[in-house]
């Protein structure tokens, strides 16, 4: 039986390649049928807002490849709860529709289910 | 499942260390090492919030900031991180 | 115990160091490392093009004896390679570039040998930041 990863996804969407870079290992496990997870937690959550306009920096807009995951098999996404209030964002405003938010308590659990985990 | 959490950023510059023990699960620990030995200097409330986990500290980064290790935590060498790190069923580095 | 390594961050970073002194007391207590993985700024620890002051650890160099030495599998993401300037001879001569800065104990691969890694190790450890 595959081991299974989480990915901690904790940078904002242009601090630099961070974001970019913790998606593309989540989307190379899903690629080979691994079972990935991935929690948007701290500044990571505000690759998740939508109306971003990427563009007006000359960036990469991520939004399209996080609304793909599932594409790529990997639908387990997850938003600590925690994060969004202290940056008085709900999770109506979230442009990925199937981010569970999850409270302190079960980020923990989920921490703890997962085989490996990668905090980037 | 245990996790041992390894910790490197300066608590008083970064958010990490906060992040981490908001997730820390009762049978999880800290190990702090780099910068995040600065950790020993935190006062009051954010210094009981350490003081009560599991706190693991890597011995060269405490020697070379001049600081002794507190009896609430255990210093370690590599070879002893090395074995923490199979005594805790996976490592979750804050990078 | 079969550790997989992950490193993050550059040469000159602290954790870089101790990623390798870490890799070292796993094979003295009898461990395998089955594959060091570079990926981020940890890339730039696969550059022949370091010069280190005299009187400074030179990482480069030491983590290349040592996957030398331990005939390791020390594995560059190519992505974030190419991304960060760190490109072995087929990559400068397919895009056309002048330096040719990454050479054998290194090599260039994917993202799929972080997770073949993590899959047939016991433990994954990352290293990055200060």
């Amino acid at each position: 039986m595959s081991k299974s990863l989480l990915i901690i996804s904790r940078q904002a969407p242009w601090s630099g390649p961070g974001a970019k870079e913790a998606l593309d290992i989540v989307l190379a496990g899903g690629a080979f049928d691994l079972p990935i997870g991935l929690l948007f937690m701290d500044d990571g959550i505000f690759q998740l807002l939508s109306n971003q306009n990427a563009a007006a920096i000359q960036q990469k807009n991520l939004t399209a490849n996080l609304q793909a995951l599932s594409m790529f098999g990997v639908d387990d996404l997850f938003a600590c709860s925690h994060s969004l209030s202290e940056r008085g964002i709900s999770s109506e405003e979230l442009a990925v529709a199937d981010v569970q938010p999850l409270s302190t308590e079960e980020v923990r659990a989920l921490v703890d289910r997962y085989d490996q985990v990668i905090t980037l | 499942m245990s996790t041992l959490h390894v910790l490197s950023h300066s608590p008083f510059s970064d958010t990490r260390l906060d992040s981490c023990l908001r997730l820390l699960g009762s049978d999880d620990a800290l190990l702090l090492s780099g910068d995040a030995v600065y950790a020993l200097h935190l006062q009051g409330s954010a210094l009981t919030a350490l003081e009560d986990k599991t706190v693991f500290i890597l011995e060269e980064d405490l020697q070379a900031r001049n600081l002794e290790c507190p009896q609430w935590a255990t210093c370690v060498d590599y070879p002893a991180f090395v074995e923490l790190s199979i005594r805790y069923d996976k490592v979750n580095s804050w990078l | 115990m079969k550790f997989a390594i992950a490193l993050y961050s550059a040469a000159h970073a602290p954790s870089s160091r101790r990623a390798l002194r870490f890799a070292e007391a796993a094979l003295a207590g009898g461990h395998e490392i089955v594959r060091l993985f570079f990926y981020q700024d940890g890339v730039h620890i696969a550059s022949s093009n370091i010069v280190t002051p005299q009187d400074e650890q030179d990482l480069a160099q030491q983590w290349a004896t040592f996957i030398s030495l331990h005939q390791l599998d020390g594995v560059v993401c190519i992505a974030a390679a190419l991304r960060r300037g760190v490109l072995n001879a087929d990559e400068a001569e397919r895009y056309q570039r002048p330096g040719v800065n990454l050479q054998a104990p290194w090599e260039l691969s994917g993202l799929g040998q972080l997770h073949d890694a993590i899959q047939s190790a016991d433990r994954l450890i990352c290293f990055g930041g200060p």
